[in-house]
């Protein structure tokens, strides 16, 4: 695979300056819980079954703990007196080309950084954390895969991560537009761009005007229902996505989160609300002030917080005969599990379906899908990706919906590929979508 | 005798000193300064974390574990229990005699129960393959000497031996896994504060979005 071969060169190349760069950069990206987290592990290994890399394929690789312990073995060499008296008493291993070959492969390779092993673990290790801090130390070595690097440099350059150009996106969301006053009749539904002062600055994924306009219609749909003052901004900090939170490289996600930041300034908008996506979520809500060393002087929300404020206020009005198909809801890591947004969307899907079922596990223990940690931008990785989302296929067929509702492009992406691939013939929406549907007009 | 409880007494400053050093030097590493508004209440998710959150029905990977994660119980119960065998050994206590049935079958179930992990350890291939030499020693010290405060309460020439374990154990607490006898707690605690910030923890709770 041309992928791994550019790994190999990469490794050839690197220098005792880069694995003394890599230390360093690990080193920096620990505190005082991280500390703690590394010293704990006692190795059961009953984490491995809360993986689902594991679950679909059980090798030792695939286990959590292990996948810790090549960490924690460099951690152990460098920067303990043990790992450095007696190495192999504590299992201390140096940093070097075959340490760093395993974990480019563990911890991008094997890793979604879902954090179902964190609270599966019997002693309550935050491995995601761990990972992070590892991923940062390959990033600072030039072992970022080549096409996750190449997203987050398309944020930076172009200010979104699919670089559409503005007259695309513009041109777009004018489509987008003329659709919306087609479908609700009111040619005062609008999309607004860079309207000052709006109450509402929305983000979106740029999947949603590349390839699901309706997606970015229904959320639309539902603004104009609620008649909120919103708007999307035409230059960049329209683009709601952070791979920053995967390459680990802070300092680019700080830059890509600026750019949220910037056009709430410009527009003077109150609310930052981020449209239906895991990661772009936990990116701007929880990691982005961190990035950026600073709080936001505005709020940030997930537009299912609007959806189920709009719902509980009656702002607007849902008719759930709409969707009588059996719904089914799949919980994004980064929007749950990470991002503690675990009810609003529930409580809407109840207000706009007749059948609503969960799946088993659900909330902080959902699997996750395959597709986070930034595995849909790495295509050295996508038959384990594959693989490892047949944990969810087999959630999907054994709720027995026909509709599986996805708070997450980057989820959709990967289910849409889980749907071909294990035949579970069923469609994939957002909550919106659904809400779009189930809206009563005029109401 | 005397020797041996000095011995103890001293392996027990020790295992203090190095343990409260290593706390220390996590400590070091700095407490990361959050920016992002909380959405939740770390101290919540702590306390969820060190009770609800530690139930076998919590997680799943307890669930489809439970007979290693029994064991693991009945172990550590069966070392903490020697370990209070110990002290009153050094106080010179003796316990009412139920009492000191159920401490001795504590012990004695506790070695076994490290003793059954020791085994499934080098015969599940995968779980000697996340081993280090660490691993062993720690479970054996830790086994042997739950075991060995079984015999050491009857007052007999195994007492001598059990205190020589005790130093031994003591001595290595801090240098191997054993640490996690101080690790567990915190490391718990910040896994519970950092869902309980993002309002995760308690599951169900008042922040829960």
């Amino acid at each position: 695979m041309p992928e791994l071969d550019e790994l190999e060169s990469r490794l050839d190349c690197l220098t005792a300056a880069d694995f003394q760069l890599g230390l360093e950069v690990f080193r920096s990206k620990l505190k005082e819980a991280e500390a703690s987290y590394l010293n704990s592990c006692v190795h059961c290994g009953l984490c491995a079954t809360s993986c689902h890399y594991y679950r679909m394929d059980s090798t030792l690789e695939n286990i959590p703990a292990h996948k810790l312990e090549l960490i924690a073995s460099v951690f152990k060499r460098n920067f303990t007196a043990m790992g450095r008296l007696a190495p192999g008493l504590v299992g201390a291993k140096a940093l070097d080309k075959d340490m760093a070959r395993a974990w480019v492969d563990s911890v991008f390779g094997r890793c979604s950084l879902c954090g179902r092993c964190s609270v599966n673990c019997t002693i309550g290790i935050a491995l995601p954390r761990i990972f992070r801090a590892a991923r940062a130390a390959l990033g600072a070595m030039g072992l970022v895969p080549s096409d996750l690097q190449a997203t987050v440099d398309n944020a930076l350059k172009h200010g979104n991560n699919m670089a559409m150009t503005k007259q695309d996106w513009v041109e777009t969301v004018e489509w987008i537009e003329e659709e919306l006053q087609m479908e609700t009749g009111d040619p005062g539904a609008k999309l607004p761009l860079d309207k000052q002062g709006a109450k509402i600055l929305f983000t979106v994924n740029p999947r949603e005007p590349k390839f699901f306009p309706l997606s970015l219609q229904a959320s639309a749909k539902v603004f104009w229902a609620a008649k909120e003052d919103w708007t999307m901004a035409s230059d960049p900090g329209w683009d709601l996505t952070n791979y920053g939170l995967f390459n680990c490289n802070d300092e680019q996600a700080g830059a890509i989160t600026q750019n949220l930041v910037d056009a709430m300034e410009r527009l003077g908008c109150q609310t930052l609300v981020i449209g239906e996506c895991g990661h772009g979520y936990g990116s701007a809500r929880w990691e982005g002030p961190e990035w950026l060393q600073k709080s936001y002087p505005f709020e940030v929300k997930s537009i299912l917080e609007l959806m189920d404020e709009y719902v509980r206020a009656g702002r607007i009005k849902l008719d759930p005969s709409k969707n009588p198909i059996p719904v089914t809801l799949h919980d994004p890591c980064n929007l749950v599990r990470h991002g503690g947004i675990c009810e609003a969307q529930r409580r809407v899907l109840r207000q706009a379906t007749t059948t609503f079922t969960e799946m088993t596990p659900n909330r902080e223990h959902n699997f996750c899908c395959g597709g986070g940690g930034g595995q849909l931008a790495m295509a050295r990785y996508k038959s384990r990706r594959i693989q490892s989302g047949g944990m969810k296929a087999k959630q999907i067929r054994d709720s027995g919906a026909r509709i599986v509702v996805a708070p997450c492009h980057n989820c959709i992406d990967q289910l849409m590929e889980l749907n071909k691939e294990y035949k579970l013939n069923v469609q994939i929406k957002t909550v919106a979508e659904m809400v779009a549907e189930a809206l009563v007009p005029n109401a | 005798m005397l020797t041996l409880h000095l011995g103890v007494l001293l392996a027990l400053a020790w295992a203090i000193l190095a343990l409260t050093f290593l706390h220390l030097k996590a400590k070091a590493y700095g407490k990361r300064r959050m920016y992002s508004k909380a959405a939740g209440d770390p101290a919540q998710g702590a306390f969820y974390a060190f009770t609800k959150g530690m139930a076998p029905w919590a997680k799943e990977s307890v669930m489809m574990n439970l007979p290693s994660y029994a064991a693991g119980m009945v172990f550590h119960a069966g070392v903490f229990t020697a370990f209070g065998l110990l002290l009153l050994a050094l106080i010179g206590l003796q316990l009412p005699s139920a009492l000191l049935t159920a401490a001795r079958l504590l012990t004695l179930a506790g070695g076994f129960a490290g003793f059954s992990l020791l085994l499934k350890r080098c015969l599940n291939p995968q779980l000697r393959g996340l081993s280090c030499p660490d691993d062993f020693v720690s479970n054996v010290l830790s086994s042997a000497f739950a075991l060995l405060a079984f015999l050491g309460s009857f007052g007999s020439a195994a007492a001598g031996i059990w205190m020589t374990e005790a130093i031994l154990l003591l001595v290595y607490a801090p240098l191997g896994k054993i640490r996690h006898c101080l690790f567990f707690f915190t490391t718990r605690y910040h896994l519970g504060a950092f869902f309980g910030r993002r309002g995760t923890y308690p599951p169900g709770g008042s922040s829960h979005a």
